[in-house]
């Protein structure tokens, strides 16, 4: 059969690519399959009669089917009806999935606020309605003011608080802020959450962008040659953090590496004592306890987070958990 | 050159049509579309050797070089594309597409399962795929006669559309990865991904170690230089005078005694000796020459005169070298206080210094020229001043320069251009120059000049590729220069001879200048466009293949975005956006100048923030610069 699996990719990349069109979204985070633009029932009643809702701005990558398994295995465990609506980034189809939601009186509503201007007043429907909403993923700054429970996620500050706390242990005196992308906000984010638990100095550059591989590395390498005092790097992305390894070790020097979410040979990486961390969202946890919370606010009117978000990350993938994080990536919970 | 006709050789009598008017050697070299670049190129290396601590050593060349060398090879295929009048946009993305391909083809996992065959297969079929973009392109654009700015962003889009989309089908992730599972990875890695440790391969003892050897061949190089520049410029005698040739000898003799002496010893005095032996020599050395070849002027000539203005640029020239020392010997050096937008004090003086002292010593030069014109003994006298003034300077700075840089190699520098301008000048007072072609002597000229600058070279070659004992333990890291580099450098070489030697070169230069009058004239226009587009697309390929065997993995969205890098090198080197016109060498130039633009900011610590306006300004600055270089050039004929 392989000569026709060759045949197909050959043909495929010939002649059928002209049908794929420029797909521009891609999240470093958000890796997945061929969307299928679905508005899938997960039918797990075991009994109860209460049907929540996730209306995300999700784009079935590997990142987000981690969500909606999350919120699976809660639908499962609490005996609900869950319905997971993605959007594929469109803000329209999110706000529309959120009205019919709204319409077919749903006990609860989780929504991502990637597109806020658009969908927060959807959101502030729905909890004109008497709809307990959560907000997930994206919403830390909107959550309040539509009255939602709480925001269940990770701040990318958070994040980068997180990496200068762990490179404070690590002993590390000088960090270099590497980042892919320039004026990004959420890139931005990290290096300044790492200025603020670091105790060392830390200098944010732009290295040059990931689709650019000789000048990302090279970049990182002059930077350290410039600085003898930089001991260690935090990339704020998988591949930036990945090249990072490359560089140390032309400059001759012993850094400390930490990353961003994770890829093969990030893991790869870790598991071989190359790069010391990354930052793990635990998006799981994002759709595991959205259903939790708006279930205990159904039955028990409990409010999660006290007026707060909830933070789901940073968590860590370092050398004492990777192994075992490496089984929960391949059954989809990390 | 008023007072008498100098008789001719029989072999070429000076032409009466002005379209046949001689050109002299320096005016040829500056109406070349790379001239300009070139320039660019050597002050901004300059630039960022000063400002920085690594930029000038091997880790540094090594850094900007191997940015350059994929970003240089699509800038040299699409500056040949630009010379035949076409732009490719997709010509970045198909690097990303063939290196994801070859992973494809060569995976035996996902989803879908890639179809597991080995390199030998991957590799050809993944280049047919890259030509077939290329002939799809040209064929496109020669048919339906649209603009290929329109037909390659449609390429480019599918391109693009496409690795994003089989990405995820077939491995359900961005980024594909496990190109050395296939079974003849190590061969086809030896091609594609050699890499070369110079700290590896240390030279301590062979022929008295590297830097003896190093030395010795720059050496040669120059005087071979030197001596077909000579061969170029001036009026070769009847009757050659064997005396000059004692002198000659005498002069190589007496710098060669002073080069060796200056590297056995250390102690100052000595230096002293062996300098000014050397420098002496060399003046002697270049004096034997010309006397036993070339014509000498006639006394009329040796008049001091000095017309007003030139009288005007060297009183100016003279004002602001002194006004740019005195600033920088009463600014503090390390004063880090600002005194205004982003400027401090240390910023101020080396801005002031280095722009006065540099235009000073332009002006001296330009005055030098035009006094030449008339009167060689003024002009003598203004080199001379020239001279002296850039000694001066030497010692100011070595005076209070704390790196060894500035007190060591730039010193050195200094001094030799000292030395050069002033045996110009002697040259220039002492023979008669050469107004007509002189083919034996031109090629004689060209071919040593061109064997001194290869020589130079192959010395810098020397020192990048062996290292030291002693450096390998002085210097942190590692130095790898991939073979990307060599790929690089064999492909400008290629690309300029089928440019410059061959049919298809000429037709390429035709199709761009003017397609229907190129066709009219038997151009076969449209295939020579699609081979160019071909070009651009193996190129592509080329990249791609070296991408995949440096990471092991290709992400999709690799070169997205870089056709407009490559087409920016092409322009930086001095190819026009109208075609028609530029150089093969002139774009990998532009490439080395982005790269070293890109890379030098780092290096310097400066913020990244600002990256994008300089390499704006850079930008700016060397189309100013090829634009002003060449109009002067086709003034002066």
């Amino acid at each position: 059969m392989k000569r026709y699996r060759l045949a197909a990719i050959v043909f495929a990349f010939m002649v059928l690519a002209a049908a794929c069109g420029g797909t521009e979204s891609t999240e470093t985070t958000a890796a997945g399959s061929e969307p299928t633009d679905t508005t899938a029932t997960v039918d797990l009643n075991q009994g109860s009669d209460l049907t929540f809702h996730m209306v995300t701005h999700s784009d079935d990558g590997t990142f987000w089917s981690v969500v909606k398994k999350g919120m699976e295995d809660a639908c499962t465990a609490l005996g609900v009806n869950c319905v997971w609506s993605p959007s594929f980034n469109d803000p329209s189809k999110q706000v529309s999935d959120i009205e019919a939601a709204i319409a077919a009186g749903s006990d609860g509503i989780g929504v991502s606020l990637a597109n806020p201007e658009a969908v927060v007043p959807a959101a502030t429907d729905a909890v004109a309605a008497g709809i307990p909403v959560v907000t997930i993923n994206s919403g830390v700054n909107d959550y309040q003011s539509i009255g939602a429970i709480t925001h269940i996620g990770q701040t990318e500050i958070a994040a980068g608080n997180g990496a200068g706390l762990r490179f404070n242990d690590l002993g590390a005196t000088k960090v270099l802020c590497a980042q892919q992308e320039q004026g990004n906000i959420g890139l931005e984010e990290r290096c300044q959450g790492l200025e603020e638990t670091f105790n060392g100095e830390v200098v944010t550059q732009f290295v040059g962008p990931d689709a650019n591989p000789e000048e990302q590395i090279n970049t990182i390498l002059a930077t350290l040659q410039a600085d003898a005092d930089i001991n260690a790097v935090f990339g704020v992305g998988p591949i930036v953090a990945f090249r990072a390894v490359d560089a140390c070790s032309q400059a001759g020097r012993d850094c400390f590496i930490g990353g961003v979410d994770n890829s093969e040979d990030v893991t790869a990486a870790i598991e071989g004592g190359d790069i010391n961390f990354t930052i793990d969202q635990q998006q799981y946890l994002q759709g595991y306890v959205a259903i939790v919370t708006l279930y205990l606010n159904q039955v028990n009117l409990n409010t999660l987070g006290g007026g707060f978000p909830v933070l789901t990350g940073p968590g860590f993938v370092d050398a004492d958990n990777v192994a075992g994080i490496k089984t929960l990536v391949e059954a989809g919970t990390r | 050159m008023t007072t008498e006709t100098p008789a001719p050789p029989a072999t070429a009598s000076p032409p009466d049509d002005e379209r046949l008017a001689y050109r002299g050697p320096i005016q040829r070299l500056f109406i070349r579309p790379e001239i300009g670049a070139l320039v660019g190129a050597a002050v901004i290396w300059v630039f960022f050797w000063a400002v920085t601590d690594v930029f000038g050593t091997t880790a540094g060349v090594n850094n900007y070089l191997d940015v350059s060398a994929t970003l240089g090879i699509m800038s040299i295929a699409v500056a040949l594309l630009m010379i035949g009048g076409e732009f490719d946009l997709s010509s970045g993305a198909i690097t990303g597409a063939t290196g994801m391909l070859v992973v494809l083809i060569v995976k035996d996992v996902g989803e879908f399962g890639g179809a597991g065959f080995p390199l030998a297969i991957a590799i050809p079929l993944t280049l047919a795929f890259a030509l077939m973009i290329g002939w799809a392109n040209g064929t496109l654009v020669e048919k339906t006669a649209l603009p290929s700015f329109i037909v390659t962003l449609a390429t480019f889009f599918i391109l693009r559309g496409a690795k994003l989309g089989f990405a995820k089908l077939f491995t359900d992730k961005v980024i594909v990865e496990g190109l050395d599972d296939a079974p003849d990875h190590g061969f086809w890695d030896t091609i594609f991904g050699s890499v070369w440790t110079r700290n590896d391969h240390v030279w301590d003892e062979f022929l008295g170690g590297r830097d003896r050897v190093y030395g010795v061949v720059l050496a040669v190089g120059a005087v071979l230089l030197v001596y077909g520049v000579l061969q170029l410029l001036y009026r070769q005698k009847a009757v050659r005078s064997p005396a000059g040739i004692a002198i000659a000898v005498g002069g190589i003799a007496a710098a060669s005694a002073g080069l060796v002496g200056l590297t056995a010893t250390d102690s100052v005095s000595a230096n002293w000796l062996f300098g000014v032996v050397m420098a002496v020599g060399a003046i002697a050395a270049a004096i034997g020459v010309g006397l036993w070849r070339f014509e000498r002027r006639t006394g009329a000539l040796m008049s001091l005169e000095m017309s007003g203005a030139t009288a005007k640029s060297v009183g100016l020239g003279i004002a602001a070298i002194v006004v740019g020392t005195v600033l920088g010997l009463v600014l503090d050096m390390d004063s880090q206080t600002e005194i205004g937008f982003l400027l401090t004090v240390q910023g101020l003086r080396a801005i002031a210094y280095t722009g006065l002292v540099v235009t000073g010593l332009i002006m001296l030069l330009g005055a030098a020229r035009s006094a030449g014109e008339s009167s060689p003994r003024t002009q003598l006298l203004i080199t001379t001043i020239t001279s002296i003034a850039i000694v001066v300077l030497a010692f100011v700075i070595q005076g209070q320069a704390t790196s060894r840089k500035f007190r060591a190699e730039f010193f050195a520098v200094l001094l030799g251009l000292a030395t050069l301008i002033f045996i110009a000048g002697l040259m220039r007072a002492m023979f008669e120059e050469r107004r007509f072609a002189d083919p034996v002597a031109d090629r004689r000229g060209r071919l040593l000049a061109l064997s001194g600058v290869a020589l130079a070279f192959g010395a810098l070659a020397i020192r990048l590729l062996w290292s030291t004992t002693f450096e390998n333990e002085t210097l942190p890291g590692q130095v790898r220069w991939r073979v990307s580099v060599l790929y690089f450098i064999l492909f400008a070489i290629g690309a300029s001879y089928v440019l410059l030697r061959t049919q298809f070169g000429s037709w390429t230069f035709a199709v761009g200048g003017n397609k229907n009058a190129a066709r009219q004239v038997g151009v076969p226009a449209a295939r020579t466009k699609t081979i160019l587009f071909m070009i651009v697309s193996a190129a592509g390929w080329l990249v791609g293949m070296l991408i995949a065997f440096r990471l092991n993995s290709v992400q999709a969205n690799v070169g997205d975005g870089n056709e407009f890098l490559y087409i920016i090198a092409a322009v930086v080197g001095g190819n026009l956006l109208t075609g028609g016109y530029g150089s093969a060498v002139g774009a990998s130039i532009g490439a080395v100048i982005m790269a070293m633009s890109f890379q030098g900011i780092p290096f310097a610590g400066w913020n990244s923030d600002w990256r994008f306006l300089f390499v704006g300004a850079i930008l700016l600055l060397a189309v100013l610069v090829n634009n002003y270089v060449r109009a002067r050039a086709e003034a002066s004929t």
